[in-house]
């Protein structure tokens, strides 16, 4: 039986539709992989396709893409597909939130009902974009030194890699994308952005077990 | 820690002397550049209206720039070479 990834894509603001974008390397990386492939693409980004992929695929890996907070991780139009106060079926599933804070309550939460893993953000997920680029987001040069190394979770992830792996080589891509970015040869943009970068660094956290592996 | 329970600890005159060091930062911002924060996508001149408005985002923003500065100024972020 062929591993499986869940991803969740809603594209119904300008977040979310960058997330979207950035995410079809990580599904392009998955399918090379061989792995079942549940995309959850802008309206089906919802409570009941999210629920029912979960509960009868059961995904190795989740990938959440989506708006969040403390205790939530929603969908298209701001649906909420995982909630801390609503269990859902995430045994033995590897779980990475690309949205704003979810690790701070809802993270351990996903553990306690039986995730192998969580990787998520304490605080706020941030990231620069150009104006110019935003209907081109894979063109966006600024936005790649954010979303490229947040990819890098799910692709080490991909190629049966410990999570712990995965944390330390996007933390690591990270700091590197920072350092060019205080460097004298960054442009404007890059520097003023750069301590956005620098909370995802600092706040981007594991949970669970740190050798889990798909 | 939440990030805006440490903003939330800053006294008075601490909150509003970071204030004018993010909003004199924010003026200098790049017009072409947007940030993604806190579930909004914020441009150059909402930026600073959050941050004048000292909402959820404006406290985000100028805590991030507070750590960036601590963090800058402790070396911390030498600490990873």
């Amino acid at each position: 039986m062929n591993k499986s990834l869940l991803v969740t894509r809603p594209n119904d603001d300008c977040t979310t539709n960058y997330l979207s974008f950035w995410s079809l390397s990580v599904i392009d990386e998955a399918k090379r992989k061989g792995f079942d492939i549940y995309d959850l693409f802008a309206k089906k980004a919802n409570r009941k396709d999210f629920d029912s992929y979960l509960r009868f695929q059961k995904p190795d890996i989740l990938f959440l893409n989506g708006h969040g907070n403390e205790k939530t991780v929603t969908g298209f139009a701001g649906e909420t597909l995982l909630i801390s106060s609503k269990k859902k079926p995430v045994k033995n599933t590897i779980i990475y939130a690309r949205s704003c804070s979810a690790a701070t309550i809802l993270g351990s939460k996903l553990i306690s009902w039986g995730a192998k893993a969580f990787i998520g953000y304490i605080r706020e997920f941030i990231f620069g974009y150009t104006q110019s680029k935003i209907t081109r987001p894979l063109e966006d040069s600024l936005a790649r030194l954010f979303l490229e190394p947040s990819n890098l979770v799910v692709t080490t992830i991909l190629k049966s890699h410990k999570v712990s792996e995965a944390v330390e080589r996007s933390k690591e891509m990270m700091y590197q994308n920072f350092k060019k970015m205080i460097s004298a040869t960054a442009t404007y943009k890059e520097r003023y952005s750069a301590s956005w970068l620098w909370s995802n660094i600092k706040n981007q956290v594991l949970y669970g077990d740190m050798d889990a592996v798909v | 820690m939440t990030a805006i329970n440490i903003y939330q600890s800053l006294d008075k005159s601490q909150k509003e002397e970071l204030k004018k060091i993010v909003l004199a930062r924010v003026q200098v911002m790049p017009k072409d550049l947007n940030v993604s924060v806190g579930g909004e996508s914020v441009n150059k001149s909402e930026l600073i209206r959050h941050i004048e408005k000292e909402d959820k985002i404006g406290e985000i923003l100028m805590l991030t720039e507070l750590e960036f500065l601590q963090d800058l100024a402790a070396g911390a972020i030498y600490a990873h070479e």
